[in-house]
């Protein structure tokens, strides 16, 4: 009878699970699909908004850039990744948490922070590139191509430089020396052991910072300048004041998807056979270097990290500088966080709320889901584990678009509403907890559970004193990295929110476009303690991994 | 204490038959083993007995009472498992606890008869420890601990041995089985290590394919095995397959003539002898009588201190193993030489080839 029941529950877990994704992101991406296939007027089957990407110039360039910008944010998070992973895992590099640490608040505050914390030090007012001008470096604003790219060099760079890390120290120092008795010299070493066998890592973190830069929203629109790319181009289509063009904003979603799948399937194709999961009988040591090395290279290190955390630090700083309206005044104070607290405490209490309520729904289905994923094997399961996928691929811009055209029509009219932003959230990020949950019980070995069972534990108290307890360190740390995201999403915020769901970072973001600094900085010094709390907290719980962020 | 009666056990797993049919019955107070290669069906033997496996159909009785509906957390039934699955979040004593926790029973109780299990693996003074502060062998002396702690009609356990180094297998091994005397429990246990089997059982089941081939003691298992599976299965043996036979039983081997009364009438036999029951000798050695005198070449000999273990190449064709006790320095040939092996006819095993059953010799 037990048997029976449980076999329900499950099924009815599974059934539920099958609902939501359907309903929140099968049917949203169909909606997408068929308004880019739909001529806006007749109405009609039609190709033409795909054409109009590849033949009118002004979106031809979009999608141009959108690849230089993918391709070129990949370039430099790697070209900064690779370098510092490698200095840190093969030689002794004082302060390596410290680096770890600064590369995590990189890799966790938002984007758009970056962006506009660049523009106060090197826009047209800034005041780091009033500084070189008067030491006689004549340095460009930084608005346009170079900005995005370094803003997401600076950005993404942690992605690489934390996977191949991992990667690094997972290499038995056996391998190495095996090839140096077989008579392999230092370089062929490196290109024909250790590289094969981090490509796995570094072609991850290299992926994921292609697909994060060409889904980003908030950085282009702050210091693209004149650059246009997909991302913006579809909010603009979707969003333009005199009646939107859906079809081509659609058409430009379905171009930004295929992209990110094309980059994703490449990447799996380019480490097909690459399981480099090996015995670990020694740890990989690292090495002493000479002093001029060893200067050069902490040099190399803390340019990197400090680089990626200094937007955090002008912007708290900037918080604190004296403001009347938007204009700032010599001294500190706490004018602005006076301001903010005055004109908007509904938009910081609307993020708290909504992004504690998704999460709590994130944490209850993302446990229950996993749990079937990672201890049934039915088709179903494997149905819903394959469109689990779909919101690692799929950019906020075009989720919120999706939402936008799905949800405002009855019977699920809920635009305009705060259950739309929260199911958002929810959407984006339940996968991650799905599929962490799932592997930490697939380290909890199935016989521990029958052994409370056998004990005389009914199936339900088993779960309850046994599974549960192990799964809740990597269930909260994965609640917490959850939160970290929702409070700090902006690009589908943007396109669903209304007056009164309006969150911080899209605040943040409008302020930014009306120059209202000070306001902004307050805002992102809030968001920025949140997530710095939030990552002591996953720090404290999974024993200072750094991987636990990716 | 309980007896243990396995009917007609059945149990398809899509495209494997696991249990065929299986017929047991495990007397109370024994040490049972369940001895057989991985996937012959031993584990889901012990599975179904714990309730984690439902047979497809078969009883399942112990003590007289079918236990087939009852849910494995009202069995009454201790395990010890292979990968030990001591709770890793709960002290050695709160993992013993689980057990009488879950009966209810009051906390004075449960804290002496914790102590006391501990006492009996010997971890007495741990129950404070967490179990990352174990070795393998005191996990699993926990997991035993909490197995026996709730007075289990019967024990299970599934391969407990399997994952700790050589030396720390032979002591456990008989600290398992000193416990099981001592408290009189019906034990099923599940091995793939013959030599474990041998060494720890009241009684084997020999298990290959779904079914028992032969249910014994460790002595009749290994003196008298049934099958020529048991055979090779449970200890050396040599096998020569397809020998001939001519009229009442003559065999077709060898260089002095040699008959079998009792396998007058067949065509052809499987012989089986164990490496320890071959007598080496020279070429010029002497022919011993009333054995199969075999000659070949010496192909490989490995020297072990009190034994020395020889591979012959038999001018007939087959490979057979030969021991020899407390080997003298002129005893030992040299590959390549020439020698003689005496089979005492009494030693030798026989089975019919196309079934591998064993053909008894008439007494």
């Amino acid at each position: 009878m037990s048997r029976r029941s449980r076999l329900d529950f499950w099924s009815g877990v599974l059934i539920v699970a099958l609902a939501v994704v359907v309903l929140l992101m099968l049917l949203p991406l169909y909606r997408i699909f068929a308004a880019s296939l739909i001529d806006n007027r007749s109405g009609v089957l039609t190709l033409a908004n795909f054409t109009q990407i590849l033949g009118r110039p002004a979106y031809e360039a979009a999608l141009v850039n959108s690849l230089i910008v993918g391709a070129g944010g990949m370039v430099g998070a790697t070209l900064l990744g690779i370098p510092l992973a490698a200095l840190t895992t093969r030689f002794s590099i004082a302060g390596r948490d410290l680096l770890a640490t600064l590369a995590v608040l990189a890799l966790v505050s938002p984007p758009f922070i970056g962006a506009y914390a660049w523009i106060m030090m090197l826009g047209s007012n800034g005041w780091l590139r009033a500084l070189l001008g008067e030491v006689g470096i004549g340095l460009p604003p930084i608005y346009g191509m170079f900005g995005i790219l370094l803003v997401f060099s600076l950005k993404f760079y942690p992605f690489v430089f934390l996977l191949t890390s991992s990667g690094l120290g997972a290499i038995s120092p056996s391998l190495e020396e095996a090839a140096e008795s077989l008579g392999a010299g230092p370089w062929r070493r490196f290109f024909k052991v250790t590289l094969p066998l981090v490509l796995p890592a570094v072609s991850s973190g290299a992926l994921l910072a292609f697909v994060l830069s060409i889904a980003d929203f908030g950085t282009p629109s702050i210091v693209g300048g004149q650059v246009r790319l997909l991302a913006t181009t579809a909010f603009d289509l979707f969003t333009a004041e005199m009646g939107g063009n859906p079809g081509l904003a659609s058409a430009t979603s379905v171009v930004l998807i295929a992209i990110s799948m094309a980059v994703v399937v490449l990447q799996r194709w380019a480490v097909r056979r690459r399981d480099v999961a090996g015995s670990l009988i020694r740890r990989p040591s690292t090495r002493r270097l000479g002093p001029v090395a060893s200067v050069a290279a902490h040099v190399a290190c803390y340019a990197i990290v400090l680089a990626g955390a200094l937007p955090s630090l002008v912007i708290i700083v900037t918080s604190f500088r004296k403001t009347r309206g938007p204009v700032f005044h010599p001294g500190f104070g706490v004018d602005s966080y006076a301001r903010i607290l005055g004109e908007v405490p509904q938009v910081i209490a609307n993020s708290f709320t909504y992004s504690t309520v998704a999460v709590a729904m994130i944490v209850v289905f993302g446990t229950l889901i996993g749990y079937v994923l990672s201890r049934r094997d039915t088709m179903a399961s494997g149905v819903l584990d394959g469109v689990l996928l779909i919101p690692y691929i799929v950019p906020g811009v075009v989720m919120g678009l999706a939402f936008a055209v799905t949800f405002n029509v009855p019977p699920l009219q809920i635009t305009g509403t705060a259950a739309i932003i929260v199911l958002m959230l929810f959407v984006r990020r339940l996968p991650y907890t799905v599929r962490s949950s799932a592997a930490i019980l697939k380290q909890i070995k199935g016989g521990i559970e029958e052994a409370a069972i056998i004990l005389g534990a009914p199936p339900w108290r088993a779960f309850v004193k046994v599974t549960l307890p192990l799964m809740l360190p990597g269930v909260i740390a994965g609640a917490l990295m959850s939160f970290i995201t929702a409070i700090n999403e902006l690009s589908s915020s943007l396109i669903l929110y209304v007056g009164r769901t309006m969150t911080m970072p899209v605040r943040i973001y409008l302020s930014v476009l009306d120059g209202e600094f000070g306001t902004a900085s307050a805002l992102s010094t809030i968001l920025l303690v949140a997530t710095g709390i939030a990552v002591f907290a996953v720090f404290r719980i999974s024993d200072r991994k750094e991987s636990a962020f990716i | 204490m309980a007896r243990v009666e396995l009917h007609r056990i059945h149990k398809l797993y899509p495209g494997v038959l696991a249990l065929d049919d299986v017929d047991l019955a495990i007397e109370s107070g024994e040490f049972f083993t369940l001895l057989g290669p991985s996937g012959c069906g031993k584990t889901t033997m012990l599975r179904t007995v714990a309730g984690f496996t439902r047979q497809d159909s078969g009883e399942v009785r112990v003590a007289g009472e079918r236990i087939d509906a009852v849910p494995a957390h009202r069995r009454n039934i201790g395990m010890v498992f292979q990968d030990y699955a001591i709770f890793p979040h709960l002290t050695v004593g709160e993992n013993v606890a689980f057990g009488l926790v879950n009966r209810g029973r009051p906390r004075q109780e449960i804290d002496r008869r914790v102590a006391h299990a501990l006492d009996l693996v010997r971890l007495g003074g741990y129950a404070a420890r967490l179990p990352h502060q174990l070795s393998g062998g005191q996990q699993q002396r926990v997991g035993l601990a909490r197995a026996v702690v709730i007075e289990p009609q019967i024990l299970l356990m599934d391969e407990p041995l399997s994952n700790l180094d050589a030396k720390l297998r032979v002591e456990l091994r008989d600290d398992i089985r000193d416990l099981q005397r001592s408290l009189g429990i019906t034990t099923i246990y599940v091995t793939h290590d013959q030599e474990e089997a041998l060494a720890i059982s009241d009684r084997i089941g020999v298990m290959q394919g779904g079914r028992v081939h032969q249910v014994g003691t460790p002595w009749e298992i290994y003196a008298k095995p049934k099958t020529l599976f048991v055979a090779s299965f449970v200890g050396a043996m040599n096998v020569i397959e397809g020998v001939a036979l001519g009229d009442g039983g003559s065999l077709s081997l060898g260089i002095v003539p040699c008959r079998a009364p009792m396998l007058a009438g067949r065509r052809r036999v499987t012989i089986a002898v164990r490496p320890e029951d071959t007598r080496l000798a020279g070429a010029d050695g002497d022919v011993a009588g009333n054995a199969l005198v075999l000659e070949g070449v010496v192909d490989k000999v490995a020297f072990a201190g009190r034994e020395a273990f020889y591979r012959v190449q038999l001018d007939e064709g087959a490979q057979v193993q030969a021991h020899v006790q407390r080997p003298e320095p002129r005893s030992l040939e040299r590959p390549g030489a020439r020698v003689r092996l005496n089979l005492p006819l009494a030693r030798l095993h026989w089975f019919d080839p196309p079934t591998g059953t064993r053909i008894e010799a008439a007494t």
